[in-house]
């Protein structure tokens, strides 16, 4: 952090002084993680090759070194543009990613897919795509306030990001959900992408309107509500999110958006009466939607009642889910081991089902381990975001590590039934190009965020002792200073 | 290939994946033990008093000796005794430490201070702290509503004693050890 006091200030001293890099304690730290995660997403994917093929080798292994060769660049680059960022949330975001590829190829074993065809190459490829997008991210934004000069852009393209796949010609349906776009050989999830320019209008708004949200109102029941008024906001994201659930058949993407404007509105007042009136709307919607709408109610009832042999045979019905569960218990404690298992049974066993995949070769075990990995993840994201100087900072760091923490519970909490199952993409882990790009954006934001809290002298993980330096000390050169 | 190697090796898979859990959550209990305690020399204790003492008399009044003054008036503390923290005793911020930089510590409403204090009685480069022959000094930068040690108003560059309040807007801090 070579930090150039010129400038009107320093006419005092007279002097022009240039604040020595601390040292690179955080990076090596970070380099060391990430050998270590590219090790054992190496070590999964070989172990893919010999439980399934029986031997090792093959071009996966090759795209594999040609993405820690990314991965190792990613960091030079990061020593450069980003010196002090946070040396957690990389090295996890590329084990996470390296399991997933592993978990993915098998399954295209299983299939006996290969090439283009194979999501796991498609995945390798995305994978490299997401982390040159994620560090032209980083390179560009060199300063995160300048995204809530962008904030009403981030609220219309996000705007615009959710209504694409409705629009005839390039919205696609996959699996009753119309979230797709289509250009050509491409398909493209845009509501992903959406999330993060969510996240970023969110904060930046609520940095802005907060004071009337959470200072004026009446208390009742020891809780202050809201003025009728000062509703506004929170109806217009509900509308947003039961215009989801109705006309893209999405029920996660809608409890996402909805639960990341709830969260941070949360951080932003500090207020419960918030979070109930937000639960209490969304359950109003979910609620009349489950009555009104054919696949809302399908949902509920494969959750309720997913054993039932009508429910599990009728199409649209609980099999993907009973399934999963199986695979589950197959795997039981230490899993069967990667590339020995059947997880291809299940439906979309490489994207909304990896969890159960991996859950069904890395047992309960393994499955926790990735679990870990996550809550350290979003605990880091939580961190940042505590550690940040300027509110609108504070609130992007929590928003972009929630919204990586809740579709985490949406997507583990339908496969494991603890929720109603709804398609979404595990990050990092499933298949699919649209939700690598905007998780590796987010990593890319998070380490964007937790640089920019260097200054904050507080914030510091080294224990390094902080060096005095002589030239402070210097008589000659203050007096000539002051006397200017 | 075996089934034996193949359990060992599935098994050492899920070991590494916990072992790289682990170490990470070991790197990070920095953030929740708190930074090692630092070993300060046996005389550190002994030089409190004296130091105290020496900032007693405040800046000299003549504006042209004010610069040279604090440095040439003063004997230089070891540097074990020079405070290294800075601890906000009321304000919003209260009870926020911060780990002073090596040579100086801007104070303002500017983001780009190294201390950032956004009241409405916080000028954008409000004030700073300097570290002159291994004493902390702090300077006023024309700032509109003041900085005040031990309750008067910063003039001239001033000795921070460690232990006496510094107050700007809001917000009062001091330095300690």
């Amino acid at each position: 952090m070579a930090v150039i006091d010129a400038g009107p200030r320093s006419t005092f001293t007279g002097t022009i002084r240039v604040r020595l890099r601390t040292p690179a304690r955080r990076r090596n730290l970070e380099l060391f993680l990430l050998l270590g995660a590219l090790v054992l997403a190496g070590g999964a994917m070989v172990l893919v090759e010999l439980g399934a093929l029986g031997r090792v080798g093959g071009t996966l292994l090759v795209l594999e070194g040609g993405l820690a060769v990314l991965v190792l660049l990613g960091h030079v680059a990061e020593r450069v543009v980003a010196p002090d960022a946070d040396p957690f949330v990389f090295p996890i975001a590329v084990l996470l990613n390296g399991v997933g590829i592993a978990e993915i190829s098998r399954i295209d074993i299983a299939k006996g897919l290969g090439g283009w065809e194979a999501a796991g190459v498609r995945q390798i490829v995305w994978t490299g795509i997401a982390l040159i997008v994620a560090f032209a991210a980083l390179v560009l934004i060199r300063n995160h306030r300048v995204l809530q000069r962008y904030r009403y852009i981030a609220m219309f393209s996000a705007i615009v990001l959710l209504l694409l796949p409705v629009l005839p010609g390039i919205g696609r349906t996959i699996s009753g959900a119309r979230v797709w776009i289509a250009i050509g050989p491409f398909s493209f999830q845009p509501g992903e992408l959406a999330k993060i320019a969510l996240a970023i209008f969110f904060a930046g708004y609520l940095v802005t309107a907060r004071d009337s949200l959470s200072m004026v109102g009446r208390t009742f029941l020891g809780m202050r509500f809201p003025r009728v008024r000062d509703l506004g906001p929170i109806l217009v994201i509900w509308v947003l999110a039961m215009a989801v659930i109705v006309f893209q058949h999405d029920l996660g993407t809608a409890l996402l958006y909805f639960g990341l404007f709830l969260v941070m509105l949360y951080v932003a007042t500090g207020r419960l009466s918030w979070v109930i009136i937000g639960l209490l709307l969304f359950g109003c919607g979910a609620y009349i939607a489950g009555r009104s709408l054919n696949y809302v109610a399908g949902r509920f009832g494969s959750w309720l009642d997913a054993f039932n042999p009508a429910v599990y045979e009728k199409s649209g019905g609980s099999y993907q889910l009973v399934q999963g569960l199986f695979g589950l218990a197959n795997g039981g404690l230490v899993g069967t081991g990667l590339g020995q298992g059947r997880p291809d049974i299940v439906p979309l066993a490489e994207s909304d089902y990896i969890v159960a995949s991996l859950g069904e070769e890395l047992g309960l075990v393994g499955l926790f381990a990735l679990l870990a990995l996550y809550l350290l993840f979003v605990s880091r994201g939580f961190r940042i975001g505590f550690t940040g100087q300027d509110d609108f900072g504070r609130l992007l760091g929590v928003g972009l590590s929630f919204v990586v923490a809740l579709q985490v519970f949406i997507v583990i909490g339908g496969v494991t039934r603890v929720i109603p199952l709804t398609g979404l993409t595990t990050p990092f882990l499933a298949a699919g190009g649209s939700s690598l790009v905007a998780n590796w954006i987010i990593v890319a934001l998070l380490l964007r965020l937790s640089d920019s809290v260097r200054n904050q002298p507080h914030w510091v993980v080294d224990t390094a002792p902080i060096p005095v330096m002589a030239s402070s000390s210097d008589p000659s050169a203050a007096p000539a200073g002051g006397a200017s | 290939m075996s089934e034996l190697t193949l359990l060992v090796l599935r098994l050492a898979l899920l070991i590494l994946m916990w072992f790289f859990v682990f170490v990470v959550v070991y790197a990070l209990r920095s953030d929740l033990f708190g930074q090692r305690a630092r070993k300060l020399p046996a005389t550190a204790g002994a030089s409190f008093p004296a130091a105290a003492a020496v900032a007693a008399p405040l800046a000299p009044a003549p504006v042209a000796a004010a610069a040279t003054a604090p440095i040439g008036s003063r004997t230089p503390q070891p540097d074990a005794t020079t405070p290294r923290r800075l601890v906000i005793t009321s304000g919003p911020r209260e009870g926020m430490e911060i780990d002073l930089p090596p040579e100086q510590l801007t104070i303002g409403r500017s983001s780009e201070s190294g201390l950032i204090i956004r009241d409405d009685y916080t000028s954008t480069h409000h004030a700073r702290l300097m570290l002159w022959n291994d004493q902390w000094v702090v300077q006023d930068l024309d700032s509109t509503n003041g900085t005040f040690l031990a309750g008067s108003r910063v003039m001239l560059p001033t000795p921070v004693p460690p232990g006496t309040p510094v107050t700007i807007g809001t917000t009062s801090f001091e330095l300690r050890r």
